[in-house]
């Protein structure tokens, strides 16, 4: 890759602040680090993961709109996490956890259960109990 | 922009890098006086690699890794440059950050790793639950620490809190806190020995492992599946695992086959360590070709990806391509035995 071929494309919302460091020839054969702004190829194939991860969760959010889940299975796919994940964050065995994805058993579950739920989301538990509308 | 502070008194300087553990590793020995560059160490602790471990997934997907396990790059580097290391693991996240705190008042710069989702200034779209990134902490500011991220070409505050998930966050590979801080750095470190070891080992793990997953092998391995991957599961979970293998090539692979070209850089340095070296600095243009290839297989796969199939690029293209990597890194390799075998110290 010479300096010039470098992708410098624009798509906004992808870096952010980040100028990821591209090793590049320069014209005298030289190796040096270029800033890279940004690549379709790479936003192309980013986008498509987000978009997967996006669609899955707003199932998720109507699954718990309906009633058929809890909002804690929303919760952890906002964190992309799996149960085995958030069991080890919140320190809760895999089956229950699973078990509290049923809205009846979650909404019973005592504060103390849910106070390690939020912290190991990183919400508070008000959010905890609902999903965006 | 910062990108330059003082420590106790001592000037450091950061080091604006492409990847985050040989950043970091050259990040230190530069803090102590050695002046070697992001290349030099990546090549001296045998980053590049190619591995494809279908029963490991990430992110529910096959993993592939275009370089050495995390982890790797360091400790072989610090190994073969003669540096000692003091490295810490914790059980408890309290313990973890009070140790930091207290090493960093010793004006001791210190090494983390993190997990890549919980940290906020990252771009959203990059963060996912990844265990393996490196940064340097370099003080302690009002609430939170300063840090020295290689991937950015600035210095970066962030609040205790986010820094303390970040460390203990939980899942594949756990960093529990992990962190580590030189002991002891020759300053004068025997950089063509270094070269020569790390070579060598590179050479072994892209030719000799003897499983059909890792170096050469593994990219033949892949190639095949790929090329069978559209009659085996359908078109569409075919394009699903295309983008995933991309994406570890783009993201975790530091952008564009982005280690190849690092790689080349290191040879390039390497044959001006060794006078002028013509051999390495040929394998060096042949090492920065073969990465172009593997931008070529990204622009491919998009194609294939975007197009559904009704172009010319397909999966049979996007399988030779990866062929033509394999055979061409097989060449290669092959040659940088033979030449590093001539070298001496």
């Amino acid at each position: 890759m010479k300096t010039n071929e470098v992708p410098q494309d624009d798509v906004p919302y992808f870096y952010e602040t980040l100028k990821r460091a591209c090793y590049a020839v320069n014209d005298e054969g030289k190796y040096v680090i270029v800033p890279s702004i940004g690549w379709k190829i790479e936003e192309v194939i980013n986008g498509l993961a987000i978009d997967e991860l996006a669609a899955k969760l707003e199932e998720t959010r109507k699954a718990v709109l309906a009633g058929l889940k809890s909002p804690l299975a929303y919760h952890m796919e906002r964190r992309q996490m799996n149960p085995k994940l958030l069991a080890k964050t919140a320190d809760i065995p895999k089956f229950r956890v699973k078990r509290h994805f049923r809205p009846e058993i979650f909404r019973k579950l005592e504060p103390a259960v849910l106070d390690r739920y939020a912290k190991a989301l990183a919400v508070t538990l008000e959010e905890l109990k609902t999903v965006p509308e | 922009m910062m990108t330059e502070t003082t420590i106790n008194g001592k000037p450091f300087k950061h080091l604006y890098a492409a990847h985050c553990e040989s950043g970091v590793t050259a990040s230190f020995f530069r803090h102590e006086g050695v002046d070697i560059s992001e290349p030099l160490v990546f090549g001296i602790g045998s980053g590049i690699f190619f591995g494809h471990l279908p029963f490991i997934k990430w992110v529910g997907m096959p993993l592939s890794t275009y370089r050495a396990q995390p982890g790797a790059i360091f400790r072989k580097a610090a190994k073969r440059l003669g540096g000692e290391f003091v490295s810490k693991r914790f059980r408890n996240p309290q313990e973890g950050m009070d140790e930091l705190r207290r090493v960093l008042r010793t004006g001791q710069i210190v090494a983390i790793r993190t997990n890549v989702y919980w940290l906020p200034y990252f771009p959203r779209r990059f963060r996912n639950n990844f265990n393996g990134h490196n940064l340097i902490v370099l003080y302690e500011v009002e609430n939170g620490f300063r840090l020295s991220d290689p991937n950015w070409d600035h210095l970066i505050d962030i609040s205790a809190e986010d820094l303390e998930r970040a460390r203990f966050a939980r899942g594949p590979l756990e960093p529990r806190g992990f962190m580590y801080y030189p002991k002891t750095i020759r300053p004068n470190p025997d950089l063509r020995t270094a070269c020569i070891k790390g070579m060598k080992d590179t050479c072994n793990m892209m030719l000799k492992i003897p499983l059909p997953l890792f170096g050469i092998r593994g990219m033949r391995y892949l190639a095949k599946k790929i090329k069978n991957s559209p009659g085996k599961v359908g078109f569409n979970e075919a394009c699903r695992q295309l983008a995933h293998l991309v994406r570890m090539q783009e993201e975790i692979g530091t952008g564009g086959g982005g280690f190849r070209f690092m790689y080349a850089a290191f040879l390039q340095e390497a044959s001006d360590l060794f006078g002028g070296s013509d051999d390495l600095a040929r394998l060096s243009r042949e090492m920065t070709s073969i990465g172009d290839l593997w931008r070529d297989f990204a622009v491919i796969a998009v194609h294939i990806i975007k197009q559904r199939g009704q172009s010319e690029d397909n999966f049979d293209k996007a399988s030779e391509l990866l062929l033509t990597c394999a055979s061409r890194e097989e060449e290669f390799f092959k040659d940088l035995r033979e030449v590093v075998g001539k070298l001496k110290a």
